[in-house]
């Protein structure tokens, strides 16, 4: 990725992982798809938000510190769940729009790959009235 | 810089850019030189993919993602060869007399506005598509309405040829979708008005406008050469989106005089539900949007639409994430959605400022009552939802992430009010209104009823933002409408303005 730093690239990867579960599953294509279509993203943003973005990703990784000593990529998965699910609904607007930035980008870089529409049986088809009655 | 002279230009293409370009059209055969600067890019039809994000960056501001300032919502709007009439779903309606007398502005008749409605109705072939297109999705949205006692009633839309793909979003594949770029635009080239594409006004001096041309590496590159303009006009036009051109005005200088200006900005703020059925439905293929139920209009001040979105829109506006989360993505051949629509106030406060760099920045607040709505509006959708059969509902505020059929009973208890909170939900919109509102009194407004901007009588607007208050149905039928007045203002005053 060119908007972030590989450091910074593969803990998104973990948080992308709590997000989505199935992007665990991606092979290194499907991954490659992930981080391009995020970077696009990224790149599309002005440099401060950015920026914002790399440091809401350190911010998430070391704030489990405070609670449990460890950073995020090493509490239990239950834990990690329980970190995502308040910042989903913090009391702090900054952290709690941040989470919201980050789980658009997530679903983004999953859901907009054609190539996962058929896990989730979304088939659309030009033609689609010819099946409306299939 | 290259100069380049116009009689009249026109900035924006969509509903009412390419209203106005059409109805001026006549004029190039009398000599006028009619330009449209239109700042997204005219896509091939080949470019038409269906692949949402790819779409979404080629025909959006911001990709679809434009944020309001406190980011609590998403707002949508077309940038391209014909604005938003190339990504909305084509339901056109004629704005209800109540709306009209509630906007109350001297000059502006609803007979008026719906005798033009007719006319762009008829030209845009709009029509109510056969119960044979209509999809599960749709039909399970009339059966529950109706199994509830309420009303469903049929958009009629604005199709010719369609083929039912459900990508109507993000520009018909089938080239059936009848907006500007098919119909008034053509027709207004053909005449001889001139149409430059990706090609951003930046500003509006006296009688002049400031370009920047610049081509994003897709569709058809700009007619004129990349690079910044100084383009003079005797006349213009600004129908940029409610946004753009409340923008635009402002960062010309505007707003001292024009207090109104970017002000009273309503968004007919939106979220969308899903249910969940037993069995595959048809929701992604065929016309995603052909009722809606106005049971609720007068009463609680929200509307219901049946909606199918893509996986990515889907995915980010339901709330959550994780295993629950792809369970009911999973489930997408058996999902029913529904969006929801609040009427919101018009208020002074709620408004398109712009930054340092002169960028838009929209500061609007969700009222309590608007809230209100959307709590309301989200258990009435739950209850069409198991009405129709569902087996379990996914709401923005719910306390669960699902709730089970076996618990409709407690929506109340189980959809809160106090969940509805701006940022805690996906909140959207695609229905940008106001910010140049028509009205007689320049202190409190910024055009009159023909859409000519108080005190600068060569400066029109013709788009959604001159809606005094939001519309309460879909605007682009009203967007025309105005828009034509607007064209007919100028072409009566053509040799006065010209003059001048």
């Amino acid at each position: 990725m060119d908007s972030l730093s590989q450091e910074r690239a593969s803990f998104l990867a973990t948080l992308a992982e709590r997000v989505v579960p199935e992007v665990e599953g991606l092979d290194l294509a499907g991954k490659t798809r992930f981080f391009r279509i995020v970077d696009d993203a990224l790149k599309a943003r002005s440099p401060s938000l950015r920026r914002q973005f790399g440091t809401l990703l350190g911010v998430i990784r070391w704030l489990p510190l405070l609670r449990w000593g460890v950073p995020f990529e090493r509490l239990t998965r239950g834990r990690q769940e329980k970190v995502l699910r308040w910042l989903l609904g913090c009391p702090f607007g900054t952290l709690r729009q941040g989470f919201w930035g980050l789980r658009t980008m997530v679903f983004m870089g999953y859901y907009g790959q054609a190539e996962v529409w058929e896990s989730i049986g979304y088939a659309p088809r030009f033609d689609g009235n010819e099946a409306l009655h299939a | 810089m290259p100069d380049a002279s116009f009689d009249i230009v026109v900035v924006g293409s969509g509903a009412g850019g390419g209203t106005v370009a059409k109805e001026l059209a006549p004029l190039c055969a009398e000599g006028a030189r009619v330009g449209v600067f239109e700042w997204g890019a005219k896509l091939r039809d080949d470019e038409l993919t269906g692949r949402e994000v790819e779409m979404a960056h080629r025909l959006f501001f911001d990709s679809g993602g434009m944020l309001t300032k406190d980011r609590a919502m998403t707002l949508a709007a077309g940038r391209t060869y014909g604005g938003s009439t190339v990504v909305y779903t084509g339901t056109s309606l004629t704005i209800p007399l109540r709306v009209v007398e509630r906007w109350q502005v001297p000059g502006l008749e609803w007979e008026d506005i719906e005798r033009r409605s007719a006319k762009y109705a008829v030209e845009n072939n709009v029509h109510l598509l056969g119960p044979e297109l209509h999809n599960d999705n749709n039909r399970l949205f009339v059966d529950g309405c109706r199994a509830l006692g309420w009303r469903a009633e049929q958009f009629p839309i604005n199709v010719d040829g369609c083929r039912g793909a459900g990508l109507c979003n993000l520009g018909c594949p089938n080239l059936a979708k009848q907006g500007t770029h098919r119909v008034q635009l053509p027709a207004a080239e053909q005449a001889g008005v001139e149409v430059i594409t990706n090609a951003k006004v930046e500003r509006i001096g006296d009688r002049e406008c400031r370009v920047t041309v610049r081509n994003p590496g897709f569709g058809e590159p700009s007619p004129w050469a990349p690079g910044e303009y100084r383009v003079r006009s005797k006349v213009v036009v600004v129908a940029g989106n409610a946004v753009q051109s409340s923008a635009l005005l402002l960062r010309s200088g505007l707003g001292a005089r024009l207090p109104a200006l970017g002000r009273y900005l309503t968004l007919h703020p939106a979220l969308i539900l899903a249910g969940e059925h037993e069995r595959s439905l048809s929701n992604f293929v065929g016309h995603p949007k052909s009722f809606y139920c106005d049971e609720f209009l007068e009463s609680d001040r929200f509307l219901l639409e049946t909606c199918m979105y893509f996986p990515f829109t889907t995915a980010k506006n339901l709330i959550g994430f994780g295993d629950e989360h792809s369970e009911l993505m999973r489930a997408f051949p058996r999902m029913q959605q529904i969006l929801v629509l609040a009427i919101d106030p018009a208020r002074e406060d709620n408004r398109v400022t712009v930054d340092k760099r002169g960028n838009p920045v929209v500061d609007y607040r969700l009222t309590g009552g608007v809230l209100d709505a959307l709590h309301r509006s989200m258990i009435a959708a739950a209850e069409v939802f198991f009405a129709a059969g569902a087996c379990r509902v996914h709401a923005p505020a719910g306390e669960r992430f699902f709730i089970p059929a076996d618990e409709q009973e407690h929506l109340d208890k189980l959809i809160p009010r106090r969940n509805v909170r701006p940022g805690q939900i996906s909140i959207t919109s695609a229905h940008l209104m106001g910010g140049c509102r028509m009205g007689a009194d320049p202190a409190t407004s910024v055009t009159d009823a023909w859409g000519q901007v108080h005190g600068v009588p060569w400066l029109f607007v013709a788009d959604s933002s001159l809606f005094p208050r939001c519309s309460e149905v879909n605007p682009y039928l009203t967007v025309m409408a105005l828009a034509e007045r607007v064209a007919e203002r100028v072409s009566d005053r053509f040799k006065e303005l010209s003059s001048s």
